[in-house]
């Protein structure tokens, strides 16, 4: 082998030595624990009577040996005899038999020497010679960090010559999605069920590795991802392919066969959970331990990838079980991404509990071998859950009630039904859809990046600036995906639970990782407001009204450009429906009449006010002017500070159209006085607090503060609430009102008279002022309940003026609203 | 190497069995729980015959017979050096593993004639010196040990192909 190695003389001896003498020569053969030298060192020994105390201290000499630490022939000495020598350093030069690169179980794979046994000779251990392990199938085969250098080199050639990359693929819900509902077994028997086309095509296998009588022997359904074959196919010609997935051995290796009968893709390039050393996570390094340069990743979650980010393309999950989710990911921490809130039935919810397990595990050091088995249990009692509830069943027996019911409605079979189910008694509703586009898009963005990975590659030869080096497809990867939504500013709404760090989130991640700058708040530079559709946040919705650029799109809009890479067209995912399909309408209603946009307000207003915030977004929209008008985007122009609704020009209800009478001049200034006085700030903060606590004391059915919406009667149901709620919340609620009036007759001690229309005017403006500025100051990205408090207050005197201020009692209503949503979402994630 | 050896092990035997038949029963028990396991040292292979079946003793607490049975074992000890003939399992760039029987032989790169070569463009993977020699899984190979070691109830060995009539057969 004639490996050359320096060993040093280890930091066990007693410093400073001398060399006494050098017992084998250049040349000579060395074994392990022969003497090589001898060396001498003074030491104090305490001599004497201990019992008496008469001690002194003597130095003594005392000679040792030195011995060899390993196997070979001596090459060369660095030390001399007669040599003082204070620390430890470089002592002989040995060339060694054999260096242990390859170990498979404590075993050299080179010479077949044990490497297990320990030696008080050598300071290392033999075993720690080769700690990486790069196999896929085997843990126990383990090589020194050279021998992977060199591996990797020669895979790095291969894949150059012939032009690939390494693409790892993840198996669950990126490729395929299984499921072990016997359901599903059922009905790819029975031709008569409204899912039968859709299961034709499902895989089987069975399994048997469940320590549990259930479990054990269990058929496991696979379903592929529409296109897998050829995707598969036309990918092999330009990356190597590897699957790693959190699956056990056994379950990876019948997947394979799946979607891989003859072994050509795959070959035995296959990574399970066994093999896989971690848990949690899973890591390029256990493949790839060296470079991760030419490596790509295909997977639907992101966090299981720490450390390997750039390298990853991220997958829409592929959901066709519906409510199944990934029956492997038990282990794995809840999935973070909401992009796809696709609604856990039943099987997912229970799988998702050990995760929370294991972050407790590891934050209290809980015996992690314990944690393990406890999850093993608990994805055993998952899968016994899948099978013995059959929640698919359950799906499907709800969607044929609901036809059932649908059916007696309208009196007769639905067409749009028996167009989409396929199958004879054409009223029954499948629920298993295969309609998943993914791979397309998947197979162009891969392609893509193998073109421009070889492309920087050719550049880079034909400079001859390459070495060793190829380039970095994490970088490449990067560079493609943040030309997608460059120069788009997004600002979330609805989409993450307060107080989470929208940057570190993995939406934000991903957000950013496609070029577009994340927005905390909505201001003028957003371009898109990106809001959850079936929980929408109020108060950044109100402040994206007031800038007509601003796109209001659900958050299939942005997983959509994920999917495809590119900045798609908004129009269908529009939040405000009327902005997409009836542009023209809405600007000729608006323009034809002022009776109809008197109209449009008297809705606003009326009794028939709309009951869920969607449809009561929607009717705000009404008043929003389209987009695309000239007229409106100089408006935004002119309107810097937005502090001028766009409503106004409109003519339509405003907030301020009774004030138009007023002196703005006067009203100005005085504003601008209360706005330097500020001594409001730390009361607005506290009453947001209480206003918080309120809310989730009495929380009422939205429709009761909704259904009424002209300011008497829902400032009258609003105190029927409040009455109802309870004295502590009663009185909090007065003291609160004792203090805004309070609060405002001390800042309007000098104005004297109690009625003077300015004064009134002063408050109706404060409150105004504090929301504008609220807004203007792009203050907190989450609605402030406070602007509920003050208005409130004001809304009092406004009844009394019997004004109409039907803005600030919307206002009022949506921050309510605001607070209701803050506190689901919360509770939701608390119980999550 | 295989041997005929002598051993002795005790077996017990559940109260619910006592009766006419039961040397045939501590039989039959003592061949399922012996035949093909590994001591560490060697691997039983077969029982061959039994002697010496003491009479049962029913142990205190449980009511168990504990039946002491000599019996005389083929059993395969691999030594170092000595040539087995193995069937691939498995292929990987730094060599490839075999079963010899319940042994798993580990042969790596550096024991396999230079001409013999990975290929990892085959499907499956493969050792081959582009003629007549393939590798892969289901292959069968004369393999040397070079190296053995014990656990409790497995032993892993070490092979190598570079050799007279070694390799590919």
């Amino acid at each position: 082998m004639g490996k050359t190695k320096t060993i040093r003389l280890g930091n066990r001896l007693r410093y400073p030595i001398t060399i006494v003498r050098l017992l084998k020569n250049p040349g000579d053969t060395v074994k392990k624990q022969d003497a090589l030298m001898e060396y001498s060192f003074k030491w104090y020994k305490e001599v004497g009577d201990t019992i008496r105390g008469e001690t002194w201290e003597e130095e003594q000499t005392t000679y040792a040996d030195w011995s060899s630490p390993s196997d070979g022939t001596l090459n060369a000495w660095s030390i001399k005899e007669g040599q003082v020598i204070k620390q430890d350093g470089p002592c002989v030069l040995i060339d060694e038999d054999c260096s242990h690169e390859i170990q498979f179980q404590g075993l050299c794979a080179i010479c077949g020497k044990d490497m297990t046994e320990a030696n008080w000779a050598a300071e290392t251990r033999d075993t720690e010679r080769a700690p990486i392990s790069m196999v896929h199938d085997q843990t126990n085969l383990t090589v020194s960090s050279t021998h992977a250098q060199k591996s990797e080199r020669e895979l790095q050639k291969r894949l150059l010559e012939s032009r690939k990359l390494s693409l790892v693929v993840d198996l669950d819900q990126t490729v395929i999605q299984a499921c072990i509902d016997p359901t599903v077994g059922e009905w790819m028997k029975d031709p008569t069920n409204p899912n039968y086309d859709s299961v034709k095509n499902v895989k089987t296998f069975q399994l048997d590795d469940g320590p549990h009588a259930v479990v054990r022997k269990c058929w496991y359904y696979i379903k592929m991802r529409p296109g897998l074959e050829g995707f598969l196919k036309r990918i092999s010609t330009m990356y190597e392919l590897h699957v790693y997935t959190m699956g056990t051995r056994a379950y990876a290796q019948n997947v394979a066969r799946v979607i891989d009968p003859e072994k050509k893709l795959f070959g035995n390039r296959v990574i399970s959970r066994d093999e896989n050393g971690n848990m949690y996570s899973k890591s390029l390094q256990r493949l790839f331990p060296v470079s991760t340069n030419m490596v790509v990743i295909i997977d639907d979650r992101s966090d299981v990838w720490p450390h390997n980010r750039p390298n990853l393309v991220k997958v829409t999950p592929y959901e066709f079980f519906k409510g199944i989710g990934d029956i492997n990911a038990s282990f794995l921490p809840k999935r973070q991404d909401l992009l796809t809130s696709a609604p856990s039935t039943n099987g997912v919810k229970k799988a998702e509990k050990p995760a929370d397990k294991n972050a407790k595990a590891v934050a209290t050091g809980k015996d992690t071998d314990e944690v393990t088995k406890e999850q093993l249990e608990e994805q055993q009692s998952a899968l016994e859950k899948q099978i013995n509830e059959r929640p698919l069943q359950l799906l499907q027996e709800k969607q044929d009630k609901e036809d059932e019911e649908a059916e007696k409605a309208t009196g007769h079979s639905d067409d749009s039904a028996s167009s989409r189910s396929s199958s004879p008694p054409p009223q029954r509703h499948k629920v298993l859809l295969d309609d998943d586009r993914e791979l397309e898009f998947l197979e162009k963005h891969l392609t893509q990046l193998h073109k421009a990975y070889y492309a920087s590659y050719d550049q880079k030869k034909s400079k001859r600036t390459i070495g060793e080096d190829v380039p970095d497809v994490g970088n490449l990867l990067n560079n493609l995906k943040a030309k997608v939504l460059r120069g788009h500013q997004i600002a979330l709404s609805g989409v993450l639970p307060q107080n989470t760090d929208i940057y570190r989130s993995e939406i934000g991640q991903q957000i950013t990782s496609f070029g577009a700058r994340l927005r905390s708040t909505v201001s003028k530079e957003v371009t898109h407001l990106v809001v959850n559709t079936s929980q929408p946040g109020t108060a950044k919705l109100n402040a994206a009204r007031r800038y007509p650029h601003i796109k209001v799109v659900g958050l299939e809009w942005l997983a959509q450009c994920f999917t495809e890479w590119t900045s798609v067209d908004e129009t269908p995912y529009l939040y405000f429906k009327e902005d997409a399909n009836n542009v023209g309408a809405a600007r000729q209603a608006e323009e034809s009449s002022d009776d109809n946009d008197e109209d449009m307000g008297g809705i606003e207003t009326g009794n028939t006010a709309p009951r869920t915030p969607q449809q009561k977004m929607n009717k705000l929209q009404i008043q929003l002017p389209p987009r695309g008008d000239d007229q409106d985007d100089d408006d935004a122009d002119d309107d810097e500070d937005g502090l001028l609704p766009d409503e106004v020009e409109e003519g339509q209800m405003s907030p301020i159209d009774g004030l138009k009478t007023f002196n703005w001049g006067s009203a100005e200034d005085e504003l601008a006085e209360f706005l330097a006085s500020g001594s409001d700030d730390d009361d607005d903060d506290e009453d947001m607090d209480e206003e918080d606590e309120e809310d989730d004391e009495d929380f009422a059915p939205p429709d009761e503060s909704e259904s009424s919406s002209s300011s008497e009667e829902s400032s009258a149901s609003r105190k029927r609430s409040r009455s109802r709620s309870g004295s502590p919340a009663t009185r909090k609620r007065k003291l609160e009102d004792d203090v805004g009036d309070g609060e405002e007759d001390g800042n309007n001690d000098d104005e004297g008279e109690e009625n003077s229309p300015a004064k009134r005017m002063r408050r109706m403006k404060s409150a105004r002022g504090s929301s504008l500025r609220h807004q203007y100051e792009a203050a907190p990205d989450l609605p402030t309940p406070a602007v509920t408090g003050d208005e409130d207050g004001v809304e009092d005197k406004v009844e009394e003026e019997g004004q109409n201020f039907t803005d600030l009692d919307e206002e009022a209503l949506a921050a309510d609203l605001e607070a209701e949503f803050a506190a689901d979402l919360e509770a939701e994630f608390n119980s999550a | 190497m295989f041997f005929l050896h002598n051993l002795e092990r005790r077996v017990l035997l559940h109260p619910s069995y006592f009766g006419k038949n039961m040397t045939e029963l501590v039989t039959t028990k003592l061949v399922k729980d012996v035949e093909g396991t590994c001591t560490g040292d060697y691997y039983i292979i077969a029982i061959m015959d039994t002697f010496d079946l003491s009479e049962g003793r029913i142990l205190p607490g449980s009511g168990m017979a504990e039946f002491t049975v000599g019996y005389r074992a083929v059993v395969w000890r691999p030594f170092k050096g000595e040539v087995v003939d193995a069937i691939c399992t498995s292929v990987n760039q730094h060599g490839f593993f075999s079963n010899a029987g319940p042994l798993s032989i580990f042969v790596s790169t550096h024991s396999i004639p230079p001409d013999i070569q990975y290929d990892a463009n085959a499907t499956p993977p493969q050792f081959t010196n582009h003629s007549d020699i393939v590798i892969e899984p289901g292959t069968h190979v004369r393999i040397k040990i070079m190296g053995l070691r014990t656990g409790v109830g497995e032993m892993f060995a070490i092979g190598k192909i570079d050799g007279d009539y070694l390799g590919y057969s």
